[in-house]
């Protein structure tokens, strides 16, 4: 069954980048050279193809996926994580614009979450975007893409967590129901 | 038997009735920016509230919280809002905002999070300690809850009710979702 093995964006397995390559990135990212980079540093390094900032929510959740000392930043050895993250992204993004217009629209978006093995109904694909696009363009950007499928990979691993039997099905009180979604969506 | 926890309907309709006698005033505020569609976005919701004066002496909404609104009530995931349930909605927020300003009595425009504990109870949900808590701390902003806060906290709050009792069949406080379902639906809020 789909779910089983699906929502996890497929594995890049490039080569690790090189250490001297990956330290360069770092120190031009750590602008106050505080030997970690801060959600401030990150957001102002990446590009969302918009001239707009990057989404400051998909900075603090990349961070604390790869901040082990809830430090609010990343040290050198934590920001190999989140470079393999991000590169990871922009291959995936970049295969799924396959109109190279930099924004990911329905049908694209479409794919995209069909290929990681979602399976949603057509009209959700109108909310999905009514609810991710900060451009306010119909499609989604770059950070805007991330954000979607970091949001559907925290709801199904909340899910997961209750589906004891791995059916595809739960049960669950009211309680339980609203202590596991609402702090997610 | 119904199931307690759930909440009340939000108090608060018209009060007594309101000036009906020629048009609705809310009509005109609606129409104002309904294009021929008779529908309403996010945008243009924010634009109406703000514009009928809602938030009164409070800070107008923001667009997120507009947009929660309007899923609150989208029932054909169109993302729009149609005048019958704008005129829905603005009772629930009517009651919602009465009930805001009588807890906020300094008119400091926000409430602490034990104030926000008795307002969420006193609207019919009965949720455990650790429930509410969890739910208080992801609106609130330096230990205070605003207006706005308030409001995107009960619109989710019945949101997400509303999802748990389509999906609880014997109204017995348990709902079952199959997993493409339980996303879609949790989304949409």
């Amino acid at each position: 069954m789909a779910y089983q093995n699906q929502y996890r964006p497929p594995q890049y397995n490039n080569a690790p980048p090189d250490q001297s390559f990956l330290w360069n990135i770092f120190q031009r990212v750590d602008k106050d050279r505080s030997g970690a980079i801060s959600d401030t540093e990150l957001q102002q390094a990446l590009s969302n193809g918009t001239w707009t900032p990057f989404n400051p929510v998909t900075v603090r959740s990349i961070i604390s996926m790869f901040d082990r000392e809830n430090k609010g930043g990343v040290n050198f050895n934590e920001f190999a994580g989140v470079w393999k993250y991000i590169t990871d992204w922009q291959n995936i993004f970049r295969t799924y614009d396959r109109d190279n217009s930099g924004f990911i629209d329905k049908t694209e978006l479409k794919q995209a979450l069909t290929g990681f093995g979602y399976r949603l109904s057509d009209q959700f694909y109108n909310t999905l975007i009514e609810k991710f696009d900060r451009q306010k363009r119909g499609q989604v950007a770059f950070d805007d893409f991330i954000q979607c499928c970091i949001v559907l990979q925290r709801l199904t691993d909340v899910f997961r967590r209750y589906d004891t039997d791995q059916d595809g099905w739960i049960q669950v009180s009211y309680e339980q129901y609203l202590s596991m979604v609402f702090n997610v969506v | 038997m119904n199931f307690q926890g759930y909440g009340a309907p939000a108090a608060g309709g018209f009060p007594g009735g309101f000036p009906g006698q020629q048009q609705d005033p809310l009509y005109g505020y609606f129409t104002t920016v309904a294009g021929q569609d008779g529908q309403i976005s996010a945008e243009e919701l924010q634009a109406c509230l703000t514009q009928a004066n809602f938030s009164g002496g409070y800070r107008p909404f923001n667009i997120e919280t507009c947009r929660l609104m309007i899923s609150m009530l989208d029932r054909d995931m169109s993302c729009s809002m149609g005048f019958t349930e704008f005129k829905e909605l603005w009772a629930v927020l009517s009651g919602w905002k009465q009930h805001f300003m009588s807890i906020d009595r300094d008119m400091s425009g926000t409430v602490d999070p034990q104030e926000m504990t008795q307002a969420i109870t006193s609207m019919g949900y009965r949720l455990s300690p650790q429930a509410t808590n969890s739910i208080i701390k992801r609106y609130s902003s330096n230990g205070k809850i605003s207006f706005d806060d308030y409001v995107a906290c009960c619109v989710k709050l019945r949101s997400l009710t509303d999802a748990f009792r389509k999906r609880d069949q014997a109204q017995q406080g348990v709902a079952t979702f199959q997993y493409d379902d339980f996303i879609q639906s949790t989304m949409s809020i």
